[in-house]
C-alpha cells in the first residue's frame, strides 16, 4: 500500500468532516432565518395566498321609460347548474343531461353547447345547464335532485323586457358574455385607466372581469343601451372572501359583508312607453317601418320605433339558430333598427330643405312662379312631374302643397348643389346623432367634393335637378327627418335630440346648429306644409281628416281644435335610371311586388300653430308618402295631443337604495353645522 | 465465539446504531408522506380526510430494501471489488442507449426500458462511479503506483459519465456524480494546491458557463434563486410557494397534517423535490433541525466507517458514498430553502420516489459491507 495515501486520508477526512461541518451551520442559519425571524411576514403571505377575492355579479340598472315603467329589467331566475366533479362516479355529462332532459326542455343543439362549456372550463366550475325555467320545471328539478348528482338548482337574477319587441332596437339585449367581449370590455377599461395589460395590475383585472362574466348569473350588453351603458348598467361587482388552493377550486367562503358591491345605475330614457306601443301597434304586422316623435319644446325622443321587431327575452338565455336565421332572412329585416340605421332616400320631403335654400340664398323669392307642364327640359333631357298633366303655374307655398316636382328642379337649378347640402345639414340631416345607441347612420348629403370622393366622378349639373326632389344620392334616417321637422316647426331655438335622461350622459358636439334663418323663409315652409294637411289639393288633405286633429273637439287644452302640417314623401326602390329622376310611370305601383314599391314618407308638427310635436314616419314599401304614411303620422300626433306626453314631469330614480357608499345628507341653509 | 465471516457472525457484527438511525429517518418520512396526502380536517367536509397510499408504499419499498440493503452487506466486499467495472462500464454502455432510444420524461431523456423494466442508468452511475473509482485507486496504491499522474485516468472515470448525463439532459444528477468523483479523488490524496487552483477557476468560469453554457431553463432557475418575486407564477412559484411554507411553519410548526400551504396544493412536486416544505411547514424550525441532526449522525457514523477501514477500496467506496449523500442533502435542502437554484434533487428516504430509495439503500448496503470487511487490507490480486 502507498504510504502517502494512509497518511493524508485522516487529514483529509478532517478537512471533510469540517466542511460538512460548515455546510450544516450554513443550512441551519437559513432555516433559523425563514423560521424564526421572518415568520411572520412569511405567516401573512400564506394567510393572502390562500384567500382570494371573488368578483359578485351585481344587480343589473333598470332601464326606464319617461314615466317609469320598467322597460329592463330583472326578474326571478330559476336556473339549474352542473359541476362534474361532483357527479356519481361512471356517471357521465352526456347522460346527466339526458336524465335532465326528461325533466326540462333540453334540445339537442344546447346539450352540444353545455357539453362543448364543460370541457373548457375545470371540472370544478359551474357550467350553466339551462335558466328562465318556471316554477314548475324547477321544482321537477328539486323532486329529482337524488339521481341528479352533481346537478344543481338555483334561484338568482335575469334580464327581463316587460315590453317585448317594442323597445328591441333600441334598448338592445343581453346575453352571455363571449371571449370577444370580455376582451373588448377589458381592453376599454385598461385604456381609460391607462394600465397596460402586461402589467400586474393589468393581469389582476383581467382575471377579476373573467371570472365576474363567467359566473352564470352575469350577462353583457350587446346591443342598443345595453351595450352602450354597460359599465353604467353593470354597476361595481362586491366580492366574495372565498378560500380556495392552488388550482383556484373554491374550498370555502368567509365573511365579506365589507366588501359589497353597488347595483347598477339606473337609466331613464325619454321615450313614452304607451306611445311607442301605439305606434307600433299603429303600424301593424303587414307594415315595416319606423316612427320617431320629437317634442320639439325639450327635444326628447318620446318614440322612435322600427318595426317588426323580435322579443329580446328571446336572446337573453340563447337564441336557437332556427329562430335567429329567420329572423335575418327575413325581408322585413326584424333585426334593423330602421329608425337610426336606415337611410332612404328623402324624396319630396327634402322640397322643404330646397325651398329654405332657396330663399335663404337670394335665387327665388317666395312669390316667384314657375309653369309646370308635366316635364321640364334640363341639360338634353326631359325631367318629369309626377303629375303628369302638370301643376300649371305655381309658387313655392303651393309648389310645397302639391309638392310639384318641376317647381323645385328649377328652385334647385337656381339655388346650386353647395347651397342646398348646407341647409341640408342646418336641417340636421347628413349626421349621426349620438344617442348612446349602437349603430346609426350618417346618410347622405351630396355635393362636388363628397362625390369625388364618393364616386370618383366630378358633380354633373343634372344630380343638382334630381337632388332638388330628394333624389339621386340624398340620403338620411327617419331619425334625421324627424329632427328636420323639430327644427322646421320650431325653428333654431329647438334643443339637440336626446334619449337618455338619466344614468348616463352622451356629448355630441358635432351636431351642426341650425343657424340664423330667417322667421319669413320657415313661416313660407310652414304654411306650405300646413296647406298639404288642411287645404284642398294639398297631397295629404284626403287621407287624414283636412288635417284637423280634432274634428270633435275633444282634445285638452291648449290642443282643442288643433291642426297639423306636413310632407310627404316617396323614395324610389327601382333601378338607378329612375334614380336619376322620375321617368313615366311604367307601371301602376300596386302592380309592382311589395320589394319593389316606393318608400312613403311623411314627416308632420302639430299643433299647427304652435308646434309641440313633430313625427317623422316611414312605410317601407308603402308606395305613397300621403296615403300610406299621412294617416299614421295623423293618429301618432293626436296620441301625443291627447296625454301632451311631452309636459309630464320625467320620472327619477330612486337613489342609492341598495348602494354601497353612504349618500351625504343635504343640510338646509342656516342649519348649525 | 462466532467467527466474524459467517453469515451469522456477520449479521451480529452489524453497525446497529446507523441501521437505527436510518429507520428513524425512513420512518419520520412514512410519517411526512401519510400528512402530505392527508389533512387534519379537511377543507370541504371538516372531517379528518386520511390517504395512506403514498405513506404504504413508502413503508413497504423501506422494509424491502432494508433487507436488500442487509444482503448487500452480507455479500463480500472482495466480490463488490470485483464487480465495480463491469458495472461501470454497463452503465456507461447504458448512458449511451438512452441517448439513442431513452424515454423521454419532462423534456429530458433519462429512461431506458428494457423489456418490462424502465431503467435509470444515471442512478446506477451514482454508486459505479465511486466503486470503479475506488477500486481503481486500490489497484494503483496496492501496486505502490503514487504521483500526480494516477489521477488523470480517475478522472475520466468520472468525466465520461459526467458528459453523457449531461447530455440527457440532466444537471442534477451531473453534479451528484462530479461532486461524488471529485471527492473520491479527493480522499485518494490529491494535490491540495491543484484543488484550490481549480476551484479558484471554477469561481473564476462560473459566471462564463452562466451566460455561455447553461440551458435557459437552468439559466432562469439560478435568476430565480436571487430573485424568487421576479416571476411568481413562473419559475419562481415553486421556490416562492415553498418559503412561504417553511416561513410560515415558525419554531415549532403548525401541527402534524395541518400545513394550509400542504393542504389547498401550493406547492408543485410536494411529495417529491419539495418534500422538507411539508416538515418545515408542521414541524417548525424544531423538525427541520431534526431532520438535519439525523442525517448529520448517519453520515458521521458512515465516515467512522470509511476511517476504520484498512482497505483503500472500502475507504474510499465509503466516502464516495457518503460525499454522494452529503450532496443529496445541502442540494436538496439548498434548493429548498433557497440558497440553490432548483435543481431535481430528492431528499433521500423521506422523499416519495422508489429509485432514490434504492440507491441509497443500496449504498448504504455497501457502506455496512465496508464496515464488516474493515479489518480485511484486500488483495484484489486476482481477481479478473
Amino acid at each position: 500500500m502507498s504510504r502517502d495515501w494512509n497518511r493524508s486520508f485522516p487529514s483529509r477526512r478532517n478537512i471533510f468532516l469540517i466542511g460538512g461541518g460548515v455546510l450544516w451551520v450554513g443550512l441551519t442559519a437559513r432555516l433559523a432565518q425563514l423560521q424564526l425571524f421572518e415568520s411572520e411576514e412569511y405567516e401573512t403571505k400564506a394567510t393572502e395566498n390562500r384567500i382570494r377575492l371573488d368578483p359578485a355579479p351585481p344587480h343589473r340598472g333598470t332601464v326606464y321609460d319617461r314615466g317609469g315603467k320598467i322597460l329592463a329589467g330583472s326578474k326571478r331566475n330559476f336556473f339549474v347548474t352542473l359541476r362534474p366533479e361532483a357527479m356519481e362516479p361512471g356517471d357521465t355529462v352526456p347522460a346527466l343531461l339526458d336524465r335532465i332532459g326528461e325533466v326540462i326542455e333540453l334540445s339537442d343543439s344546447r346539450k352540444r353547447q353545455i357539453l362543448q362549456d364543460v370541457k373548457s372550463q375545470a371540472r370544478f366550475v359551474d357550467t350553466l345547464v339551462a335558466d328562465d325555467l318556471t316554477w314548475e320545471e324547477f321544482a321537477r328539478i328539486n323532486v329529482m335532485a337524488p339521481e341528479l348528482s352533481g346537478v344543481s338548482a338555483d334561484v338568482g337574477e335575469l334580464r327581463s323586457y316587460p315590453y317585448l319587441g317594442a323597445f328591441f332596437h333600441t334598448i338592445g339585449y343581453v346575453q352571455k358574455a363571449s371571449d370577444k367581449d370580455i376582451l373588448r370590455m377589458l381592453e376599454a377599461e385598461l385604456t381609460s385607466l391607462h394600465v397596460s395589460v402586461d402589467s400586474d395590475a393589468g393581469k389582476a383585472r383581467a382575471a377579476t372581469l373573467r371570472r365576474l362574466y363567467h359566473s352564470p348569473q352575469m350577462r353583457v350588453g350587446k346591443q342598443g343601451v345595453e351595450y352602450s351603458a354597460e359599465t353604467a348598467l353593470r354597476g361595481t361587482p362586491g366580492k366574495t372572501r372565498v378560500l380556495v388552493n392552488a388550482a383556484g377550486r373554491v374550498m370555502d367562503r368567509l365573511p365579506s359583508e365589507d366588501i359589497a358591491g353597488a347595483p347598477g345605475t339606473d337609466i331613464v330614457l325619454s321615450l313614452n312607453a304607451e306611445l311607442q306601443n301605439y305606434a307600433i301597434q299603429r303600424f301593424g304586422k303587414e307594415n315595416a317601418g319606423s316612427a320617431v316623435v320629437i317634442d320639439v319644446e325639450t327635444g326628447h325622443v318620446l318614440a322612435m320605433m322600427s318595426t317588426p321587431a323580435p322579443d329580446p327575452n328571446e336572446f337573453v338565455s340563447g337564441i336557437s339558430q332556427k329562430l335567429y336565421d329567420s329572423l335575418l332572412n327575413d325581408e322585413k329585416n326584424p333585426l334593423y333598427h330602421k329608425a337610426y340605421e336606415g337611410v332612404y332616400p328623402p324624396g319630396s320631403t327634402f322640397k322643404t330643405v330646397v325651398a329654405a335654400a332657396a330663399l335663404e340664398s337670394g335665387a327665388m323669392k317666395p312669390e316667384d312662379i314657375v309653369h309646370c307642364s308635366g316635364k321640364a327640359w334640363y341639360y338634353n333631357r326631359f325631367y318629369h312631374c309626377w303629375r303628369p298633366q302638370g301643376h300649371g303655374a305655381v309658387n313655392m307655398r303651393s309648389a310645397i302643397q302639391h309638392s310639384c316636382d318641376c317647381y323645385f328642379y328649377e328652385a334647385a337649378r337656381r339655388t346650386g348643389i353647395e347651397a342646398i347640402a348646407a341647409m341640408a345639414k342646418r336641417f340636421g340631416l347628413g349626421h349621426r346623432y349620438e344617442l348612446g345607441l349602437t349603430g346609426g347612420k350618417v346618410g347622405v348629403i351630396p355635393n362636388d367634393a363628397w362625390k369625388r370622393a364618393a364616386v370618383k366622378e366630378k358633380w354633373y349639373d343634372g344630380d343638382t335637378i334630381s337632388a332638388g326632389i330628394g333624389q339621386g344620392y340624398v340620403t338620411s334616417t327617419p331619425l334625421q327627418l324627424a329632427v328636420q321637422c323639430a327644427r322646421i316647426a320650431g325653428g333654431p331655438g329647438v334643443p339637440n335630440p336626446k334619449l337618455l335622461v338619466a344614468g348616463m350622459d352622451v356629448p355630441d358636439s358635432e351636431i351642426t346648429p341650425m343657424g340664423d334663418i330667417s322667421e319669413q323663409t320657415l313661416e313660407v315652409i310652414r304654411g306650405g306644409m300646413f296647406a298639404v294637411c288642411s287645404e284642398p289639393g294639398g297631397t295629404a288633405y284626403p287621407y287624414i281628416q283636412m288635417g284637423q286633429l280634432d274634428p270633435k273637439g275633444e282634445l285638452p287644452a291648449p290642443y282643442t281644435n288643433a291642426k297639423m302640417a306636413g310632407k310627404s314623401g316617396s323614395a324610389q326602390v327601382r333601378g338607378t335610371i329612375e334614380r336619376d329622376a322620375r321617368g313615366k310611370q311604367i307601371s301602376r305601383e300596386e302592380d309592382l311586388p311589395w320589394k319593389l314599391r316606393d318608400h312613403a314618407w311623411f314627416i308632420a308638427y302639430a299643433p299647427a300653430d304652435n308646434p309641440r310635436y313633430a313625427v317623422s314616419i316611414l312605410v317601407e314599401h308603402g308606395s305613397h308618402g300621403s296615403g300610406a304614411a299621412a294617416p299614421f303620422a295623423y293618429d301618432i300626433l293626436r296620441e301625443c295631443l291627447k296625454n301632451d306626453i311631452g309636459s309630464k314631469p320625467v320620472y327619477s330614480p330612486k337613489k342609492g337604495v341598495a348602494s354601497a357608499e353612504p349618500q351625504p345628507t343635504p343640510r338646509k341653509p342656516g342649519e348649525p353645522a | 465465539m462466532i467467527r466474524r465471516d459467517t453469515i451469522v457472525g456477520k449479521l451480529t457484527q452489524m453497525p446497529w446504531f446507523l441501521l437505527l438511525i436510518i429507520v428513524v429517518i425512513a420512518v419520520f418520512g412514512i410519517l411526512i408522506l401519510l400528512s402530505a396526502a392527508s389533512s387534519a380536517h379537511s377543507p370541504i367536509t371538516g372531517q379528518p380526510d386520511i390517504h395512506p397510499e403514498l405513506a404504504i408504499n413508502h413503508a413497504s419499498r423501506f422494509a424491502f430494501l432494508l433487507l436488500v440493503a442487509i444482503g448487500v452487506a452480507l455479500v463480500p466486499l472482495r466480490l463488490w471489488a470485483g464487480i465495480a467495472y463491469p458495472l461501470y462500464f454497463v452503465g456507461v454502455a447504458m448512458l449511451v442507449a438512452v441517448d439513442f432510444s431513452g424515454v423521454i420524461v419532462n423534456g429530458a431523456e433519462r429512461w431506458l426500458q428494457l423489456g418490462p423494466i424502465r431503467i435509470q442508468p444515471s442512478e446506477i452511475m451514482k454508486l459505479a462511479v465511486p466503486l470503479a473509482m475506488a477500486r481503481y485507486y486500490h489497484q494503483m496504491f496496492e501496486t505502490n503506483r503514487s504521483g500526480f499522474w494516477i489521477h488523470i485516468p480517475a478522472l475520466a472515470f468520472v468525466a465520461i459519465p459526467v458528459a453523457l448525463v449531461l447530455r440527457q439532459p440532466d444537471l442534477g444528477t451531473a453534479l451528484m456524480i462530479l461532486g461524488t468523483g471529485c471527492a473520491v479523488m479527493f480522499f485518494a490524496g490529491l494535490s491540495m494546491r491543484l484543488i484550490i487552483s481549480v476551484i479558484a477557476l471554477i469561481a473564476v468560469a462560473a459566471p462564463l458557463a452562466f451566460f455561455f453554457a447553461l440551458h435557459d431553463y437552468q439559466r432562469q432557475r439560478v435568476e430565480t434563486l436571487f430573485d424568487p418575486d421576479a416571476d411568481p407564477l413562473g419559475a419562481g412559484y415553486q421556490l416562492q410557494q415553498g418559503l412561504i411554507a417553511i416561513g410560515s411553519g415558525g419554531p415549532a410548526g403548525k401541527g402534524y397534517m395541518q400545513g394550509a400551504q400542504k393542504e389547498l396544493n401550493y406547492i408543485p412536486e410536494q411529495r417529491t423535490d419539495f418534500i422538507f416544505t411539508i416538515v418545515a411547514e408542521e414541524f417548525g424550525f424544531a423538525g427541520s433541525v431534526a431532520v438535519l441532526l439525523l442525517w448529520a449522525i448517519a453520515l458521521l457514523q458512515g465516515m467512522n466507517i470509511a476511517s476504520k477501514s484498512k482497505s483503500a477500496f472500502g475507504q474510499l467506496a465509503a466516502s464516495g458514498f457518503v460525499s454522494t449523500l452529503v450532496l443529496y442533502v445541502v442540494i436538496n435542502l439548498g434548493m429548498v430553502i433557497g440558497l440553490l437554484p432548483v435543481v431535481g434533487i430528492p431528499l433521500p428516504l423521506i422523499s416519495y420516489g422508489g429509485t432514490v430509495m434504492m440507491t441509497v439503500m443500496i449504498g448504504f448496503g455497501l457502506l455496512m459491507a465496508v464496515h464488516l470487511n474493515r479489518d480485511n487490507g484486500m488483495s484484489l490480486r486476482g481477481i479478473f
